[in-house]
């Protein structure tokens, strides 16, 4: 299994893949930091710790051209923990974490090396355990490379009445790693069941997106009420657990995050174990 | 008593509906060079995926250097495959590739790259993209992936598809060479039944999934070769006669029915004179001998 991560890590810091996933990190934290808002992906409510309901406010960041502008505006408005805006919109990683999926799993069935690789070296259970806690890693490397460059550029950029303890944000980078690694496993699981690159992208990427539409249809079809969905959906979890963490609810998504690294990758290992390499 | 690499035990294949392999039984020895001939579609490419794991057998078993197949993962290291299309990354130059091979097998002497590289010759050119290669290349670049950590076993599926004469003829030298010098047992499948014949010492024919015929090379030889053949009700007495009047024994008996003579061919009727002077009943006497292919047309035919 060693030689398996040993291999794979040597053919993807050949490739160019893993410098421009990085390069694109470095560019969302230097825009979050200079532009002082974290960005905003689907129903996301982004930035809470900044007062969105004051009009004047609002009007006046709708009509910035730049980010110096959006910058101006957001000085005005006084000192606020920039920091953790920037890790509650970590749901951005999920883009990210495709990449990393693509260039370790979805490659070998889509240029079909995985024959290579299954005939005359490992078994599946190797292959299918070295691959997931490959992409595991670089998740967790991409995942604090993230929150703590962009901890420290915002330390360095915005001064430090904008940035938290070093203490809480570790402790916020923690307790967010159980649900990445869940939403991390849903992935390796695409990644096995529907094999081609192309498949998985067409599934994946869109897959946050419609979940949320079609769990919004559904509720205002049926007049039914939501709120236990946005509680555990992965965006809003992942920004409520930094923002307005309480033990009660940090507990339930801790264990909803390793439920979903538990089934995610059952259903995973078992659909390729079946299959039949082409 | 010789080692046997690979044996298989009633192996079935089933999809749905169809049968890709039917109880196939078939023994391979350390040492043979085993080919493997089928139209397409036969079972070839099955048989050859089921033992390699890349696909599951539906019932019946098969055993790789004496070691169940449930426990195959265990002998994986000492096989080396090449089955359907070379596949690597293409943006990866020839040695790149090899080497991202050789860290995930564990070889640690990196000079076995090269090694492999210079044996498919395409040591030139190791620098080259993977995507930029002629299909030749790529099957080159295959075939020293196969061979790379020197394994006992190899199983090669059409390895000669897309290579031009010489490179055809040097890859045959490289295999021989292997099976020669390094004692590696070889399992190979192909189209062109000239290039398997030049390189097997035992056939494997196979349709519809099942083994029609599996024999060595001197048989397919007697098979094909020229002989005269005679039918007769007492093979035994005939064969005397030839021996003792014609002064040969390059002969078979076949069955109880029918004989085949080496000797001779342009003088059947001198043969038919003997036999008949010795009061032996000749139901018919013809000369015959078939090219390979006529002889596989001949056999599928049969079969079907």
């Amino acid at each position: 299994m060693l030689n398996m991560f040993k291999s794979d890590l040597y053919r993807i810091l050949k490739g160019k893949a893993i410098y421009v996933t990085f390069f694109v990190i470095v560019i969302m934290s230097l825009v979050s930091c200079i532009g002082m808002s974290a960005g905003h992906i689907g129903l996301s409510t982004g930035a809470s710790n900044i007062n969105m309901e004051d009009p004047q406010f609002v009007l006046e960041l709708s009509r910035a051209n730049s980010l110096k502008e959006v910058r101006e505006v957001m000085t005005r408005k006084g000192a606020f923990p920039l920091d953790k805006d920037i890790i509650s919109q970590n749901n951005n990683l999920y883009y990210m974490f495709i990449i990393i999926i693509v260039i370790v799993i979805t490659t070998d069935f889509s240029n079909k090396t995985i024959k290579n690789t299954l005939s005359s070296a490992v078994s599946r259970k190797k292959y299918y355990f070295s691959k997931a806690l490959l992409v595991l890693f670089l998740a967790t490397i991409m995942i604090l490379f993230n929150n703590y460059l962009s901890y420290f550029l915002n330390y360095w950029i915005n001064g430090k009445e904008f940035t938290t303890s070093f203490l809480e944000f570790s402790k916020l980078t923690i307790i967010q790693l159980p649900l990445l690694y869940g939403i991390v496993s849903l992935l390796i699981c695409f990644a096995f069941v529907f094999k081609k690159t192309s498949l998985f992208n067409t599934v994946s990427i869109p897959f946050i997106m419609i979940t949320q539409l079609i769990v919004i249809i559904i509720t205002n079809l049926f007049k039914l009420k939501a709120n236990w969905f946005y509680e555990y959906e992965f965006q809003f979890a992942l920004e409520k657990i930094v923002n307005h963490p309480n033990n009660k609810y940090l507990i339930s998504i801790m264990i909803l995050g390793c439920m979903y690294v538990l089934l995610f990758n059952v259903i995973g290992y078992y659909s390729f174990h079946k299959t039949e390499i082409k | 008593m010789k080692n046997i690499v690979l044996k298989t035990n009633e192996l079935t294949k089933k999809y749905k509906n169809f049968i890709a392999l039917d109880k196939v039984n078939l023994t391979i020895e350390k040492g043979d060079i085993y080919g493997l001939i089928g139209r397409n579609g036969a079972g070839k490419t099955t048989l050859m995926k089921i033992i390699s794991t890349l696909s599951s057998k539906t019932d019946g078993e098969f055993e790789l250097f004496e070691c169940n197949n449930k426990n195959a993962s265990e002998v994986k290291r000492r096989i080396g495959c090449l089955i359907e299309n070379p596949a690597f990354y293409p943006n990866m130059s020839a040695y790149d590739n090899l080497k991202y091979y050789a860290i995930q097998k564990g070889i640690v002497d990196i000079n076995q790259i090269n090694e492999a590289l210079k044996l498919v010759g395409l040591e030139n050119v190791k620098k080259k993209k993977f995507k930029n290669f002629s299909l030749g290349m790529k099957q080159r670049l295959a075939i020293a992936l196969a061979v790379m950590d020197h394994p006992d076993f190899i199983i090669l599926d059409e390895p000669i598809n897309g290579l031009d004469p010489i490179g055809i003829s040097d890859l045959r030298n490289t295999f021989k060479t292997l099976n020669e010098q390094r004692g590696i047992t070889i399992l190979i499948s192909s189209h062109i039944l000239s290039e398997l014949y030049a390189l097997a010492t035992k056939f494997c024919i196979i349709e519809h999934g099942k083994v029609i015929k599996e024999l060595t090379k001197e048989e397919l030889d007697l098979e094909c070769s020229k002989c005269i053949c005679i039918k007769t009700d007492d093979t035994k007495k005939a064969a005397i006669i030839l021996e003792k009047e014609l002064k040969t024994t390059n002969y078979k008996v076949i069955d109880q029915r029918e004989i085949r003579l080496y000797d001779y061919l342009d003088h059947a009727n001198q043969v038919n004179k003997a036999l008949a002077t010795n009061d032996v009943n000749v139901m018919s006497i013809i000369e015959t001998g078939i090219s390979l292919e006529d002889y596989f047309i001949t056999i599928l035919k049969e079969a079907n």
